[in-house]
């Protein structure tokens, strides 16, 4: 069905940047980006706003860029949320039909559905995504619901992603006063899958590590359905954190030392000599050995992914066939793919570009691989929700064409 | 109020406390000492390098080996440096003369340190004096020959000593930080011995509110082949109590405390100056539980001492079995031979005989705790001030006798036991063998013909007997020798090349003698040296290895993950959040710090 261009706005309030995204989602399902806004964050930590008065200030700013850039109002987004406290689950329902039903009917499926989703949570936790991975009707997989088919037991496999309930609930406050309504909520590490995952790489089994400034973000797919995310609370911050604590450099420049000379691969060669940091003002160069620098980088993003490694379900790692994907801002350090594969032993890649069209120096930065993906998510959603609208609907997009 | 006044016999006085720093790591030790100012006490200083001794700071100086090494140093020899040790045994004797407490400073692995000890040990526990040794050990890249002289040594001074505290260089690293030069690790190293003899010191030669004295030593230190845990912490200020707890615990022997958690018996020692409250020193005990298990025997004392100013110094002593301290791999590795064959512990052949002697020792320290308690504020135990008149009036009854016989039987036991002990010895190396190492076997068969020359020079009055049976192993590595270790120093070279010159040619040569290498009379003041002029008047440790910085780094003992500690390490931008606690580590540290590998 020929529908109309759509416009979505994915935003992401990350520990170092914020950042808004305007895709346009073709009649033809591509995608074009219109604009970016970006911001440097400030009152985020790991990932979780802790200063709200100052994160507003900075999602005002990325508002106004990316109105201006995209010349486009915009009125809902896309959030992408992350944070410590956010993680996924899997969990089956079984369903077995009643007696003298012998075909799958769509209520059995969902009565499956409904039981699977009952997942033990904690309290304060709700849920941001029921993902339904895929169906089981006695014993035979069938990744679409079996609904019509002659079975006895039918079963539903979901991914759950929870979170504490109020902090998200207080980013989507956050998001409402500025005022922006928010149409749906995205953990993080499956909006950048959307980008940097295609359906091949999902179904021979794929990770994507999304290390960002406060966070690690991973989701794991297997088969073609998403397995495991996650996020540990460790990222680029970190590692310019370490560099202050062991060498006692300044923050700017051990960010600076960081970013310019930091080499995470165990290469001795990169090892050698040191690093002169020049003082614009005149004061006292600072030299660093390069080999503490690079080993308080390696030892730090060792140990991040091998956290990651440790909470992906057992033997995951080894079935994971299509390789391991890196994005995020941190996995711009040298050295990386290689500390990667010394960690995990499989392909290491870096995301594909997607079809996208735009300007193109901006989404070839993985640092936007989130929000460009919310975009993506936005437009999977929208397909999925694919009914057509109703009369009020078509009357109402006569005024406003963009949004639901 | 009845006036009071303490008897002064009780206390010893610091004249009759000697330090005697051997060979040249111990002379670095006796430097540190002299620099640090220890009142009172004398420091004697021994070695066979005339070079090192002239510079050394100490009061008295021996030079051992007169006429075997000729003022050379050994050359890494331990049988040289037994040899040089009895040519001035009785200049020793003379110096040790009366002194009630001998502390022994030596670094083992080198010749004259880990040759001579066990000799100089002898000498004074035959003068009477209670000997604590302080032994330093070799680093592990020094090679897995100089580790063993250490160990063969070390083994004897466990027997031998009343006390033995062990440092291992190893654990020098983590005494500065990784960059700091190799000076102020040695600095450090040496400060920290320095402390440590000045807190025994401090324990022994005060009596307290709270008295411990020799015999809580003994009974903390008792464990058979034990290494000693020493912390000892200072601290001034509000919360001193929790402070000096801390310091005390930061010492390397102690591993943050992890190490206590096996400790058995504690000795716990508190002085302060005279505005210690009680509250402290419940404050300090209370911090101090939850590193001690609740069942072991802490043994308390509490000294108030003017001269502490508002200071409180807390020292821990404890000792462990040998084989819980076994962290490197490496020197676990290199004791696995000994460990697993019984028969060649060297101890033995020194215990069995006057066993009855540690037992007596050890029953006049056990009453101790339980009088101690009922009245602890007795101006001193009765035992220690036994001991104490029994050092000064000749009808001794409680330890000095019992350490006469000792004395008496020691020379002739080793003579009779060591023969035929060596060839028990060797049949249980050959049986053990094969287990682990076959092809060590053909090693000790072509071997086998060494040990029975060296066993007529053995009874020329060796002590060394264990050393002997370790011989084959060491003809058949062909780094070790003389040298020993490699030459980093280039003037080490030198002097090598130079001793040996001297050997071949010492007959033939006398003038050159006369020169000065022999006809160094033993005291003589510094400066005077016919070396010293030309010499820096501190020479580097050329006796013990010097080791390029560099190393340092790779040399860290893989010892267990330290106890996190959450309040105190900066933490940068993360200050002051939620401990971002994942499986017991904090993720907000640099894993580069937290040693993580």
């Amino acid at each position: 069905m020929a529908r109309r261009t759509k416009i979505h706005v994915g935003l992401e309030i990350g520990t170092s940047k914020t950042c808004m995204v305007v895709g346009e989602v073709k009649a033809d399902s591509a995608v074009k980006i219109l604009g970016i806004g970006e911001t440097k964050s400030a009152g985020v930590r790991k990932g979780e706003i802790y200063d709200f008065s100052q994160t507003r200030a900075c999602l005002k700013d990325a508002l106004a860029k990316a109105e201006d850039a995209s010349d486009v109002e915009i009125g809902s987004v896309f959030l992408a949320v992350t944070g410590a406290h956010i993680m996924g689950v899997n969990n089956r329902g079984t369903f077995r039909l009643p007696d003298g039903e012998p075909v799958v009917a769509a209520e059995h499926v969902q009565e499956a559905r409904t039981i699977a989703r009952d997942v033990h949570i904690p309290q304060d936790h709700v849920y941001v995504h029921p993902i339904i991975r895929n169906y089981w009707l006695d014993g035979l997989e069938h990744s679409t619901s079996p609904v019509g088919l002659f079975g006895k037991t039918v079963e539903a496999d979901f991914h759950i992603v929870h979170g504490i309930g109020t902090r998200i609930q207080n980013s989507i406050k956050l998001v409402r006063e500025t005022p922006l309504e928010v149409d749906e909520v995205v953990f993080s590490p499956i909006a950048t899958a959307q980008m940097a995952l295609d359906r091949e790489q999902r179904e021979r089994g794929a990770l994507l590590i999304d290390m960002g400034g406060g966070t690690t973000d991973y989701a794991l797919y297997l088969g073609g359905v998403i397995t495991a995310c996650g996020c540990i609370p460790v990222g680029g911050d970190h590692i310019t954190n370490d560099i202050h604590l062991v060498t006692g450099l300044p923050f700017s420049k051990a960010e600076r030392l960081k970013v310019t000379e930091g080499d995470a691969s165990a290469d001795p060669l990169s090892s050698v000599g040191s690093v002169k940091l020049e003082d614009e003002r005149g004061f006292a160069d600072v030299e660093v050995n390069r080999a503490v620098l690079n080993e308080v980088i390696r030892q730090r993003l060792e140990e991040t992914l091998r956290l990651v490694r440790q909470r992906l379900p057992a033997g995951a790692v080894e079935s994971i066939g299509g390789g391991i994907f890196l994005t995020g801002g941190t996995s711009l350090m040298r050295g990386f793919s290689e500390l990667a594969f010394d960690v995990f032993g499989r392909d290491i890649y870096r995301p594909e570009l997607p079809e996208i069209s735009g300007i193109q120096a901006n989404f070839k930065d993985p640092r936007y691989a989130t929000a460009i993906g919310l975009i993506r998510y936005a437009q999977i959603l929208e397909t999925e929700r694919a009914e057509p609208p109703g009369l009020i609907g078509k009357v109402a997009r006569l005024f406003w064409p963009f949004g639901k | 109020m009845i006036p009071y006044s303490r008897d002064p016999h009780q206390i010893i006085p610091s004249c009759a406390v000697k330090i005697i720093g051997l060979g040249g790591a111990g002379a670095n030790m006796l430097e540190r000492i002299a620099l640090d100012g220890m009142e009172g006490a004398e420091l004697l200083a021994l070695n066979t390098d005339i070079r090192t001794l002239g510079s050394c700071l100490a009061g008295d100086k021996i030079q051992l080996g007169l006429n075997l090494t000729k003022g050379l140093g050994t050359g890494g020899d331990p049988e040289m440096g037994l040899q040089a040790v009895l040519e001035a045994e009785q200049a020793i004797r003379e110096s040790i003369k009366g002194r009630r407490i001998v502390f022994l400073c030596v670094g083992l692995g080198g010749g004259t340190g880990s040759g001579a000890a066990a000799i100089v040990t002898r000498i004074a526990r035959e003068e009477g004096a209670f000997v604590v040794v302080f032994a330093s050990m070799p680093f592990a890249f020094e090679g897995k020959r100089r580790r063993d002289q250490a160990e063969t040594a070390l083994n004897q001074l466990v027997v031998l000593s009343n006390a033995l505290v062990t440092f291992d260089n190893n654990r020098m690293g983590e005494l500065v930080v990784a960059k700091q030069g190799i000076h102020e690790a040695f600095v450090a190293a040496d400060h920290m011995i320095c402390e440590s003899i000045k807190a025994v010191i401090r324990l022994v030669v005060r009596p307290g509110i709270i008295n411990v004295g020799l015999d809580d030593l003994m009974s903390a230190l008792r464990t058979n082949r034990s290494r000693c845990l020493f912390g000892s912490g200072m601290a001034t200020g509000k919360d001193r109590a929790v402070k000096a707890l801390r310091n005390a615990l930061a010492s390397p022997l102690l591993d943050q405390g992890t190490l206590l958690k096996e400790a058995q018996t504690v000795l716990v020692h508190l002085c302060g100056g005279e505005d210690l409250t009680l509250f402290e020193i419940e404050l300090l005990m209370q911090g101090l539980q939850k590193f001690v298990p609740e069942n072991a025997h802490v043994l308390f004392g509490a000294a108030v001492d003017p001269a502490m100013g508002d200071k409180l110094s807390l020292t821990l002593i404890s000792a462990l079995p040998e084989d819980s301290l076994a962290m490197a791999p490496r020197e676990a590795l290199s004791r696995a031979d000994d460990a697993d064959n019984p028969e060649l512990d060297p101890s033995q052949g020194f215990t069995n005989p006057p066993a009855s002697k540690p037992a007596a020792v050890e029953q006049a320290a056990q009453p101790v705790p339980t009088t101690k308690a009922e009245e602890p504020t007795a101006p001193a135990a009765p035992e220690l001030a036994d001991f104490r008149r029994s050092l000064t009036v000749a009808a001794a009854p409680s330890l000095v006798d019992k350490e006469q016989p000792f004395a008496e039987h020691a020379l002739p036991l080793q003579t009779a036991a060591a023969p035929e002990k060596k060839a028990t010895a060797m049949v249980a190396e050959f049986i053990a063998v094969p287990d682990d190492k076959p092809e060590k076997i053909e090693q000790y068969l072509e071997a086998k013909p060494v040990p029975n020359d060296d066993a007529q020079q053995e009874k020329a009055g060796s002590l060394m007997d264990d050393d002997l049976i370790e011989d084959p192993d060491e003809e058949h590595e062909p780094p070790a020798d003389d040298a020993g270790n490699m030459d980093w120093f280039g003037e080490k070279k030198y002097e090598q090349d130079q001793e040996q010159g001297y050997h071949e040619e010492t007959n033939a040569n006398p003038d050159l003698e006369a020169a000065g290498f022999s006809s160094l009379p033993p005291k003589r003041p510094p400066g005077t040296m016919p070396w010293s002029i030309d010499k820096e008047p501190k020479t580097p440790r050329a006796n013990d290895a010097p080791e390029p910085p560099k190393l340092k780094l790779g040399i860290k003992t893989n010892s267990p993950q330290s106890e996190l500690s959450l309040d105190s390490a900066p933490r940068g931008r993360f200050e002051g959040e939620n401990p971002n606690v994942f499986e017991g580590e904090d993720l907000d540290l640099p894993p580069f710090l937290r040693k993580k590998k």
